[in-house]
């Protein structure tokens, strides 16, 4: 939020300026009603087994137009990239023929599922929606750390701070001109719609949840309400003869479409764990049929293998012939002998992760870590060097948060959330800023104590509006017409009024 | 140019589940129909279920041809016949001098990488590798290679059926000193990969009489054996130690049994109480 | 509608009403033994355990305060009032997108408050009932004014009512018990909310007859057993809408029909003279009634477990 210390950046000005203005008291009020409203609503998430408010920071995050448009064309370019290349991966496999990536390194992704290879998904599209976390480096520039292409969550959060946002702090927008979130489903709806198989008039969309007791379930729960569409589980779900139904209480229903939160080793007991309670046995041949579409598709997660993330540049060349637009964040590749004897004398200033971790466990950051724990990973890295990746420590830009009863800087990145129909990649103009709440911690994830924002994307120049103006300030009125007045019910005159209070007299 | 010697071959293949009490929703996977490879060419095939289900054919990623079916009717037996007509030659091995040098070429080495990788029924055990280590100092070739390791698997394991089971890993089968073709197979496969020779499992039939008269139906058996990669695929079959040719029908290729196991499936209800299974083959031409 | 979001809704209705009716069947037990220095309280406790289909041992001393704990406080039973807001809450929870969010946030704020309230109200477990009864009008009138009349509200009325006829039989039989004698029917009617819709009905002083009568035949009293019959059998008319020329298939429209004929044309002396008899028998109506709709319309809501 500052260029230097105490001069905030141009576009947090008038922000400062209005925050400036409240009480410590003044300001504390909002995050009562702010508690409130999430608690009454549900929104929730599971920490250490206790469901607890999603913990939102009344601070909003503000990217300039001119710094979204950047974001919104790399990640539309990502999204491209990657999809083309799970379509490469699962049929022909020319990125390996060609040796642009080691098909090693894809034979041993866990998350490579040979059981999905050949389904071709009916209108070409592998990644619906596609989660890149990015961060601001200490130049400025916004790189990825991360993409998240099976099941990547924390939409509805993105909704809901903004609706909240914009009961307990109004006075902000009113300041600000801020490009809305809320239309996320209707663009959501409409790339599963278009996913679904050829000559359904009027496709079946289903949101495929584990169930209440899922950490997401809230999120999951969210989407089906505002797509309008059931809400179901594994066991609503029947597969006969390569076409899904749905039970209803009127027969089986037909589903054309499942956006499913379920994990692929979850999702189909016939072709993963046959101990699934919360899958459908048979789903993937039926969508192999082309009877019905998975969204996220099986097998996405090699994409989003740590192992894979440092040839997504490389990827973004070889399909597209075009230059990353996002850069990477530099990583080290550890199953290279070179590459690991460098990284292990100086795990110290290097942040390592395992391959398929997710939500920020297991990854060691060297500048804060002991010395045993330095050792054990190193231990660890020597054991099974196809399981880690070292990256550069990235001086995450810091945004000022409220924790305790004070403002303080705070670690921060961002989850910007694509919607891609098969003909367009569409960018939620916001996404999630997850803040790391604990003093100097890197790490943003809610399983570890952080939080998120409000991410405010401004409006740049809307032509459109000028031109309205220019027809002269009548025109300029809307269209109304008059009411009739309103019907009353009948009224006591002031006479009848006196000769009632007259009947009795005052008790004294 | 020399005449191919070519059978024409039909094989059965039927396999019977029986459960304890009525199952249902019963979901299903099988692979049994053999593959159009070099040398083998599936002129006919069928796959039959009882009670009767509606199949869907697709190839998988090792090119398998998988049947799915699906039975929702309360049922206790569960019959699947596959038949096919095959015809089948000595498989042409068109190169087979490779060199350690060509193996060693990490071009190579990423082309073949899950076929020198380890799997569960292929994994790497210290005296697997130590005969592999022995193996390689005094082999000049791969080609010399593969044939040695068929010598080592043939002088350690003995056939005998009922000592080990469908999930017993090659490490399992060489300490036990027998088995059947599956763990043959396996155990060959686990040396040559130690020794850095790509080598995959392949599945299928043998017929098992060399000079079979043509239309008589004789009890045949599903059969394994390995492809080493010698400059091309070659096949080797360590557990009748006999070239492969028109007596063996090919239905998959890949990294070991689990990859290609005929009959894969779930359902609801009680517990299989016995499994029948019948191979019938019989030269046709 | 999904079968498991339909038997969510159904259960919804039924454990909404099941907190409620217990809060008002308590609520008169605590003024009845307030109001009577006679009773035999212990006796009175019992009784009320056993209508309410919980076992009490023998040895153990039964107070009211045996009897609150077990039927409201006790978060691990699925019939008391705390259990059976959580029951609530988690069936609620599963068919979020059915319910409008309102119904939701008030469910949800329930759920959230009611340990606390549960724990406060101790000394004063009038509060407390008062509490419930509140949540669940808040809740009835949310469903009433933000739902549409289309499947998913008739499966929660279904299940509200069916509810409501098992719980004003149980109310009706814990009254009924030789323990109480004649006295109390005007805190019964007013547990109720019936004591002014039945005093200008009547117009005369509550007597234990006419209570008893209004309660289950009454027309058009919301709360009586009769109107609970006859709005679960519309309920289950308008889901099932095919009629035939004869009888009707469904079994618990079958069920609930003969039930509401038995006690609408029965002969007032020969039903209130039997009372326990009869209250016994609409209970196991009640539950065959649910039984069919269960095997009708929530089969297959289960999970399956598969065998490789």
């Amino acid at each position: 939020m500052f260029s230097s210390a105490d001069v905030p950046r141009e576009h947090y000005r008038a922000l400062h300026d209005l925050l400036g203005a409240l009480t410590g008291e003044e300001f504390h009020a909002r995050c009562i009603a702010r508690d409130r409203a999430f608690r009454d609503q549900g929104i929730t998430f599971s920490y250490g087994g206790e469901e607890r408010p999603f913990p939102l920071d009344l601070i909003p995050r503000i990217v300039p137009s001119e710094e979204w448009a950047v974001i919104e064309q790399g990640v539309t370019q990502r999204v491209r990239a990657l999809d083309a290349f799970l379509a490469d991966v699962y049929g022909p496999g020319e990125v390996l023929r060609d040796h642009i990536l080691p098909r090693r390194l894809v034979a041993s992704s866990v998350h490579f599922h040979r059981q999905a290879a050949g389904v071709k998904p009916i209108n070409g599209v592998r990644v619906h929606v596609a989660g890149v976390d990015l961060v601001r480096d200490a130049q400025g520039a916004y790189r990825v750390l991360e993409d998240n292409l099976r099941i990547p969550s924390g939409v509805s959060y993105v909704v809901e701070n903004r609706r909240t946002m914009t009961h307990v702090f109004p006075e902000l927008f009113a300041s600000h001109r801020v490009r809305p979130v809320a239309d996320y489903a209707a663009h959501l709806l409409e790339a599963l719609r278009a996913a679904a198989p050829a000559g359904r008039r009027d496709p079946v969309v289903v949101v495929l949840t584990p169930g209440i007791y899922n950490a997401a379930y809230f999120e999951h729960s969210f989407l089906a309400r505002t797509m309008g569409v059931e809400l179901v589980e594994g066991r609503d779900l029947v597969c006969r003869d390569g076409v899904l139904y749905m039970r209803t209480t009127e027969g089986e229903d037909r589903v054309d479409v499942v956006y499913r939160r379920v994990d692929d080793e979850f999702l189909d007991p016939l072709q993963f764990r046959p101990d699934s309670l919360i899958g459908c046995p048979g789903i993937l041949n039926a969508a192999r049929l082309g009877n019905v579409a998975i969204a996220n598709s099986v097998g996405n997660g090699v994409a989003d293998d740590k192992a894979v993330y440092p040839y997504v540049p490389d990827l973004v060349r070889y399909y597209l012939g075009e230059e990353p637009v996002l850069a990477n964040v530099p990583t080290y590749r550890l199953d290279d002998a070179d590459e690991r004897a460098y990284v292990l004398e100086r795990l110290d200033r290097l942040v390592v992760k395992p391959v398929d971790g997710a939500g920020g466990y297991g990854i060691v950051i060297g500048p804060h870590a002991t010395d045993e724990e330095l050792a054990q990973v190193a231990r660890d890295i020597n054991a099974d060097p196809r399981g880690w990746i070292a990256q550069e420590v990235v001086h995450l830009s810091t945004s000022p948060s409220y924790v305790g009863d004070r403002f303080a800087p705070r670690h921060i990145d961002l989850r910007p959330f694509a919607v891609n129909d098969g003909k367009r990649v569409w960018v939620a103009a916001g996404g999630l800023t997850r803040v790391a709440l604990r003093e100097g911690s890197l790490i943003v994830n809610s399983s570890q104590g952080g939080g998120s924002k409000d991410t405010w994307v401004l409006a740049g120049q809307e032509p459109q509006r000028e031109v309205v103006a220019e027809t002269g300030p009548l025109q300029r009125r809307p269209d109304v017409r008059p009411g009739s007045p309103l019907d009353l019910g009948p009224v006591m005159s002031s006479g009848q009024q006196q000769q009632q209070q007259q009947q009795q007299p005052p008790p004294c | 140019m020399d005449r191919v010697n070519s059978w024409r071959l039909l094989v059965r293949h039927s396999t019977t589940s029986r459960y304890a009490a009525e199952v249902f929703a019963s979901y299903n996977e099988v692979r049994l129909t053999p593959m159009t490879d070099r040398g083998q060419v599936t002129v006919d095939e069928r796959v039959e279920v009882v009670p009767a289900a509606r199949l869907f054919r697709h190839v998988d990623y090792w090119g398998t041809i998988v049947h799915t079916f699906d039975v929702h009717g309360r049922h206790t037996e569960l019959t699947v016949l596959g038949s096919s007509i095959v015809d089948t030659s000595a498989r042409r091995v068109l190169d087979e001098d490779a060199t350690w040098g060509t193996l060693a070429l990490p071009t190579l080495h990423d082309d073949l990488y899950e076929y020198l990788s380890p799997t569960r029924f292929v994994a790497p055990c210290d005296t697997l590798s130590a005969v592999a280590d022995d193996i390689r100092t005094r082999a000049a070739t791969p080609s010399d290679a593969a044939r040695m390791a068929i010598d080592a698997v043939r002088d350690r394991l003995v056939y005998e059926r009922g000592h080990t089971t469908a999930s017993t890993s090659a490490a399992e089968a060489w300490e036990q000193r027998r088995g059947v073709c599956q763990d043959f197979a396996h155990v060959t496969l686990a040396i040559l990969r130690a020794m850095g020779v790509p080598a995959r499992y392949v599945s299928g039939y043998l017929h098992p009489d060399r000079d079979a008269p043509i239309g008589v139906a004789v009890s045949g058996e599903s059969h394994a054996w390995i492809d080493a990669w010698i400059g091309d695929w070659a096949p080797f079959d360590p557990t009748n130690g006999e070239p492969v040719g028109e007596r063996h029908v090919v239905v998959a290729q890949a990294r070991d049994y689990g990859d290609v196991s005929p009959l894969r499936g779930i359902y609801t209800g009680a517990a299989a109480t016995d499994q029948d299974v019948t191979v019938e083959v019989t030269r046709i031409g | 509608m999904l079968t498991r979001l339909a038997e969510s809704l159904y259960w919804f209705g039924r454990y909404v009403e099941r907190a409620e009716d217990t809060a008002r069947i308590l609520d008169v037990h605590y003024h009845l033994l307030l109001e009577d220095p006679w009773v035999d309280e212990s006796a009175a406790c019992r009784a009320l355990l056993e209508v309410m289909g919980v076992e009490c041992g023998e040895a153990d001393t039964c107070d009211i305060d045996t009897v609150t704990r077990a039927l409201a406080y006790d978060a691990s039973y699925g019939g008391s009032i705390v259990g059976s807001m959580s029951a609530a809450w988690h069936n609620a929870r599963g068919a979020r997108e059915v319910i409008s969010s309102e119904i939701w946030e008030c469910v949800n704020a329930t759920h959230i408050e009611i340990a606390s309230r549960a724990s406060a109200s101790v000394p004063q477990p009038h509060k407390f009932f008062i509490w419930v009864k509140e949540r669940a009008a808040i809740l009835a009138g949310l469903a009433d004014s933000t739902m549409s009349r289309d499947d998913a509200w008739r499966y929660l009325v279904l299940g509200r009512s069916l509810e409501r006829v098992d719980m004003t039989a149980r109310l009706l039989s814990s009254r009924h018990q030789a323990v109480w004698g004649d006295g109390g029917w005007t805190t019964t009617l007013r547990c109720c909310s019936a004591y002014e819709s039945y005093l200008r009905t009547y117009q005369r002083a509550v007597d234990a007859t006419l209570a008893a009568q209004f309660l289950l035949l009454d027309r058009l009293f919301p709360r009586s057993v009769l109107w609970a019959l006859r709005t679960a059998e519309q309920c289950l008319a308008e889901l099932d809408p095919s009629s035939s020329r004869v009888g009707f298939d469904d079994v618990a429209r079958r069920t609930l029909g003969r039930a509401r004929t038995e006690l609408e044309f029965r002969a007032l002396d020969d039903l209130l003279g039997s009372l326990p008899d009869h209250l016994a028998q609409l209970q196991n109506q009640c539950t065959a009634a649910a039984g069919a709709v269960a095997d009708r319309y929530f089969r297959h809501t289960r999970p399956l477990e598969w065998t490789a």
